[in-house]
Parts: C-alpha cells; sequence; structure tokens
C-alpha cells in the first residue's frame, strides 16, 4: 500500500465521521492551543525582560557597593547582601576619588555614582513624595534613561529636571508631551542649624522635633520617559521618577541620608555613595574590572551574573507553562484512542473485507495510524490558530486595562515560528502515539471474525 | 502427464475451541483441484464448506494438514504471506458480497490494487475495465447501496479478479440471490472459469446449479469429505 493511499483512508474515513473527527480534534485543538498559548507567554515574557536589559545596557553594567571583597550575592538590597557585606566594615569608601580611581579602570567607559534624596516633588499643586535621582547629563542621554517627550538637559550643570511619563500623570498631566515646559516644584529637607541648637534631644528618640527645614527649587521639565512596564530601563534607573543633573544638585540642601543603612556606613566613619554605577565598553571586560574593583575594596554586583539564573528561571517558568498545558493534551490523547477503539468496532466488517481482499495487518495498522495522526495534524494546526486568535485577544484586553493605566502597549506573547512547528510535531507525536494501541487492535482482527460480523 | 493439481489439500482439519467446548469444522479433509477446473463444494449448513473456503483463501489457518496453491505451501505461511496470498493469487467472493458501502463500485473494485500498491492511473483503468467485463461501467460511481444483489456481486467478482488471481474462491455466492439472479452470477462464474482458464472453488448448497456448472463436486458432511466427483 502507497503512502499516499494510507493518508486517503485516512482522510476519507475522517470525512465520513465528520461530527466525531471534529469533536475529536476539538480536545486536540484545546490542548495545543492551551500549549501555545503559555508558552507564547513565557517566551513574551522572556523577550521583554531579555530586550529591556539588553536596550538598556545592562549586561555591559556594573554597580559597585561598598562594603568587603566578599562575592556579591543576589540583590544588592536584598537582606542575605546586607549581612554577607556589612557597612564599610573594610573601611573603603566609595567617595569621588573611589569613583574616578573606578571610572580610570581599564575597561571602564563611565563610573557615575548613585546619589539620590527624598524630596516632597510637585506640579501645579499636585505633590508626591519621590526619592530624586542625581544623573549625569550622558547617563541621562543614554538608553538607559528613554526619554520620550522632549530631551534630556544637555550637560551636568543645566537646570532643568526629566520625570517619568506616569509621575507626570499622577500629577495631573494627561498627555505626557504636555509636561515638557512645565515648571516642577522640588522641596527639600535638611537640617536646620537653628533648631539644632535648641534641640531637645529627649523629643528624638519618639520622632518628634527633628531639626529639619523645607527649602524648595523650581526646575522647568526638560524631558518626559517612556513608561516602563518590564523596567526596560532597567532595575534601578527605570523605577525613578525625577532625574536631576549633578550641576543643580549641588545647590540643593538636602539630608546626607536616604536609608537606615547610610547612618550606619556614616557612623562607621565614611559615608561616601551608597553605590556607583559602571558602565564597561564590553562584556569581556567584566571580569578583570571586577576583580580590580573588588581589590580596590568594594563590592561588585553584575547583571551578567545573574543572566544564567534568569534563563533557568524562564525555563522552569515555561516547564511549569507547557506542564499545565499537557494536561489538555493527555486528555485530548485519551479522546483520539477512545475515537479510535470506537472505529475499529465500527469498521469491524470492513477490516474483515479489506483483509479479505488482500491488506496485511501492516495496512490495516497504517491506515489506522495515519488516521490517528490526521486527527492530531487537523487538531495541531487549529491549536495553533487557536493559540495564537486568543494570546492575541489576551494582549489585547490586558493592553486595553493597562493603557488606562498609562501603560504602554507591550506584546506579552511572542511566536517564534519553531513554537508552532513544535506544536504541530507534538501534537502528531501525541495523536501517533495515541494511534499506536488502536492500530495494533485493528491490525489483530481476525477476518473470519469480522466477516461474520453485522 | 497429469500435471499437478493447482490448489491441494491433505489431512486438513480446524478444530474451534469455544469455551470448554471443542468443535471440529474441518477433519481429514484431502481434495486436489486442477488448474482450469470448475470445483463446486457442496453439502448442508454447518458442513465445513465455508471453513474449507477460509482455509482456501488464506482467511484462516488449519488445525492440522496441509494446502498447496500452485506449489506454495499455505499452511504454513505466516500473516503478511497470508495476506500476500489473499492479495495475489487467491480472489474470493462472498454470499453477502462484503462491499465497502461507502465506497463506489469503482473505489470497491480498486480496493486489492490499492493494497497490492498499484498507482492510482493504472488502477482506475484496470478496475474500470473489470466492471465493463462484469456488465456494470455504467453503474460505476453507484454506491453498493444503490446497486441490485445481482450487481453487488458482479461488483464482487471483479474485485476478486483485479490483481489477476490464480483461483477464484466463492462462498454461497447466490444465497442471497433471487433463482434468475444466481443463475447469471454462476453463469459469470463459468464464463471466466471457460473463456479464461480460471479455476473456480464455488461453495453452494444449491446442488442443481453445482452439478450444471462444475466440473467436479466435492460434497462435505460434518466436516468430512463424502464424496467426490464430476458434474454433470
Amino acid at each position: 500500500m502507497r503512502f499516499g493511499d494510507a493518508v486517503g483512508f485516512a482522510f476519507t474515513s475522517l470525512r465520513k465521521r465528520r461530527l466525531r473527527t471534529f469533536l475529536t480534534a476539538a480536545g486536540v485543538t484545546i490542548g495545543i492551543g492551551a500549549l501555545v498559548c503559555m508558552i507564547s507567554f513565557g517566551k513574551g515574557m522572556q523577550k521583554n525582560v531579555t530586550k529591556a536589559f539588553k536596550s538598556a545596557d545592562l549586561f555591559n553594567s556594573l554597580m559597585v557597593m561598598p562594603g568587603g571583597r566578599s562575592e556579591a550575592v543576589g540583590d544588592p538590597d536584598g537582606p542575605r547582601a546586607r549581612r554577607a557585606v556589612p557597612a564599610g566594615r573594610t573601611g573603603a569608601v566609595l567617595d569621588d576619588a573611589a569613583v574616578a580611581a573606578i571610572a580610570r579602570t581599564p575597561g571602564v567607559v563611565s563610573a557615575y555614582p548613585e546619589v539620590n534624596f527624598p524630596a516632597l516633588v510637585g506640579l501645579e499643586g499636585e505633590e508626591e513624595f519621590r526619592l530624586v535621582q542625581v544623573v549625569p547629563a550622558a547617563v541621562a542621554a543614554s538608553p538607559a534613561v528613554r526619554v520620550g517627550w522632549g530631551r534630556a538637559y544637555a550637560t551636568d550643570d543645566e537646570a532643568g529636571v526629566i520625570v517619568s511619563g506616569p509621575f507626570a500623570r499622577r500629577l495631573g498631566v494627561k498627555d505626557p508631551a504636555a509636561a515638557v515646559g512645565k515648571t516642577l516644584r522640588i522641596t527639600s529637607v535638611s537640617f536646620d542649624l537653628g533648631k539644632l541648637a535648641s534641640l531637645d534631644l529627649s523629643k528624638l528618640f519618639t520622632g518628634g522635633g527633628l531639626p529639619v527645614a523645607q527649602e524648595s527649587y523650581d526646575f522647568p521639565i526638560l524631558g518626559v520617559t517612556e513608561m516602563t512596564a518590564f523596567g526596560e530601563n532597567g532595575p534601578g534607573l527605570g523605577q525613578n521618577d525625577v532625574f536631576l543633573p549633578p550641576g543643580p544638585a549641588r545647590g540643593i540642601k538636602r539630608l546626607p541620608i536616604t536609608s537606615v543603612w547610610d547612618v550606619f556606613r556614616m557612623s562607621e566613619g565614611g559615608l561616601g555613595y551608597s553605590a556607583v554605577s559602571v558602565k564597561l565598553g564590553s562584556l569581556r571586560d567584566l571580569e578583570a574590572v571586577k576583580s580590580k574593583v573588588r581589590e580596590m575594596g568594594f563590592s561588585t554586583f553584575a547583571l551578567a551574573d545573574q543572566f544564567d539564573e534568569i534563563t533557568k528561571a524562564f525555563f522552569f517558568m515555561d516547564m511549569i507553562l507547557a506542564a499545565v498545558g499537557m494536561i489538555a493534551i493527555v486528555v485530548a490523547a485519551l479522546g483520539i484512542v477512545n475515537t479510535m477503539v470506537m472505529s475499529i468496532l465500527e469498521r469491524f466488517r470492513e477490516i474483515g473485507v479489506m483483509k479479505a481482499v488482500g491488506a496485511g495487518d501492516k495496512d490495516i495498522r497504517r491506515i489506522f495510524f495515519f488516521e490517528s495522526g490526521a486527527i492530531g495534524l487537523l487538531g495541531g494546526a487549529a491549536g495553533c490558530a487557536l493559540g495564537w486568535a486568543t494570546s492575541l485577544l489576551i494582549n489585547r484586553i490586558v493592553n486595553l486595562y493597562l493603557a488606562r493605566q498609562g501603560m504602554p502597549y507591550i506584546d506579552y506573547f511572542a511566536f517564534p515560528a519553531w513554537l508552532f512547528l513544535g506544536a504541530m510535531g507534538f501534537s502528531l507525536l501525541v495523536s501517533l502515539a495515541a494511534g499506536i494501541y488502536p492500530a495494533r487492535r485493528a491490525a489483530r482482527v481476525d477476518p473470519v471474525v469480522a466477516l461474520r460480523h453485522d | 502427464m497429469n500435471a499437478p493439481p493447482l490448489l491441494q489439500t491433505r489431512s486438513l482439519s480446524k478444530t474451534y475451541v469455544i469455551g470448554d467446548v471443542r468443535v471440529e469444522a474441518l477433519a481429514d479433509v484431502t481434495v486436489a483441484v486442477g488448474e482450469g477446473r470448475f470445483v463446486a463444494v457442496i453439502g448442508a449448513s454447518g458442513s465445513g464448506k465455508s471453513t474449507l473456503l477460509n482455509l482456501l483463501g488464506g482467511l484462516d489457518t488449519p488445525t492440522a494438514g496441509t494446502i498447496e496453491v500452485g506449489g506454495a505451501l499455505i499452511s504454513a505461511m505466516d500473516r503478511e504471506a497470508l495476506a500476500r496470498h489473499r492479495r495475489h493469487v487467491a480472489g474470493m467472493i462472498f454470499q453477502s458480497f462484503n462491499l465497502i458501502p461507502a465506497r463506489t463500485a469503482l473505489e470497491n473494485v480498486e480496493l486489492p490494487l490499492i493494497f497490492a500498491g498499484v498507482e492510482r492511473a493504472e488502477r482506475r483503468r484496470r478496475a474500470t475495465e473489470l466492471l465493463d467485463r462484469v456488465g456494470l461501467a455504467a453503474r460505476a460511481a453507484h454506491r453498493p447501496s444503490e446497486l441490485s444483489g445481482g450487481e453487488q456481486q458482479r461488483v464482487a467478482v471483479a474485485r476478486a479478479l483485479a490483481n489477476g488471481p490464480r483461483i477464484l474462491l466463492a462462498d454461497e455466492p447466490t444465497g442471497n440471490l433471487d433463482s434468475r439472479t444466481s443463475r447469471e452470477i454462476v453463469g459469470l462464474l463459468a464464463g471466466l472459469n471457460r473463456d479464461r482458464g480460471l479455476t473456480v472453488v464455488m461453495v453452494t448448497h444449491e446442488e442443481g446449479l453445482a452439478r450444471e456448472h462444475a466440473d467436479e463436486v466435492v460434497r462435505l458432511r460434518d466436516g468430512r469429505v463424502v464424496a467426490a466427483g464430476g458434474g454433470e
């Protein structure tokens, strides 16, 4: 029997039992659809995050923090990191001299301190507390700060700020473009020397009577950053709402601390910066720069080191999503077995006739096997279409919902070609596996018994 | 010099075990059919006629004894070899026609050619020619349900001839037909035997038809050959 004839037999038989074919294939369709949907979501997440990291050049970045020579462990703000690297114990202070030394290290393109301070930020009467991030002009103009409207400040001394799109919305400016040119008021908190002289120390322990004063500074908004749903500016800068150049920042009276962590470092002898961002020319320089910086007495954190972990995490996420999809596939496979066994019973006599006119066991096995495979192919193709359509629908609904909250349009699902090919192949494989038992059973039919069958 | 028979059985037995009961369908059957002969096997219901035909056609395997067709030992063949025997050597027709209802007359005739791996255009040509030979060229596109009993049996005959078998095995081919149509069908088989030299073994309970057309009549009773001899 020719291959084409066996395929023809399969499709003729499926056409004859249209409703049952449809229902059985629908099971496969749902299973494959769920699988495609799940995996495309996993791939979408991975693609978005990887793209975000790459676009912000995060793989070529290194964070330098005060602390020992020990290896940085995970999140620098995480509790483990803090315990493992106690503040300033080695005595190395991350001051301007250290920043300059780091910047001179071969392989380093730029190094700038992470400086921020808490302030009340207001625009046309609306006010909110924010950490103001002091960022050099070179960094503000880089992909790390994605200015979508207006521009970044041209020099480190230009008097102007950049705000994030969502923050502008929170302050009542619906159209981010309209925020450009408006005046932002930054009200900082600093020590009030006058109050310090008449300080009632007992009140300090209950949180009252702090010797602080407020001072306001006005800056024109030069640019507004784009929304970054996946932290496209990377962890750190992406989460900041207000960027200020170093020049004007120096003129702002403010507290030298932003957290209890700084208080510890201050009491240990030298405050310095809480962190320094280092940009490398190439990922290849990472190890050399890291060891140099550690020799200076600082600890480091590189996202590139975490990439394997991130990849592994995505792999596990894919596996979990695929496992959920697999449940539907297993149910669909049972449906195929059921349909095919039913088909044997219905076509019992036909099998006998085919054998009587010369069909061998192999031919019968092939006919049933191909029939089962055809269900898989039909179901798989429809499943790919269903998964794709469902993903697009979910994507649209989620984006509609998030657009109301000022989030930009993002493709949460990714459809690499291998996903469809793989899904079709997998569907075919599962249905062929489901067809093994029915095909063998059909091939074993005794023609004499079958021909007597009514 | 006598040519060796095309078909030869020796001490052929077939015993079925149904539960605890052993049913001896055939016992010690030894028959020989020469090439180009028309042999009728007659006997009452349950005498083992159909069992004998199933064994000759390679649909079933004997419990004991041997079957030789054209020098090949059918009784020792494995399942695939038996399938080849059914496909190329022994064409079969049945009382209930056994056409596939969903397929047209032409497609039913094509069926053995499909299993023989004949390519589509060639099998169309051969099936059309066979239908023409049995007088059904005009009914090629009809499904079995649209054909009369006689027409269905003609389609079955055409199908049995598809791969050019050496022997045609007919199991009660007139059992579901009226007497006029029965005569036509047996006449068709006799014509194939006479004109093309096709060896025919026909199981029937109609002794008159058997004696009229057959060269030899083998009479079975309770699974044993009780008489064998020439027809009219």
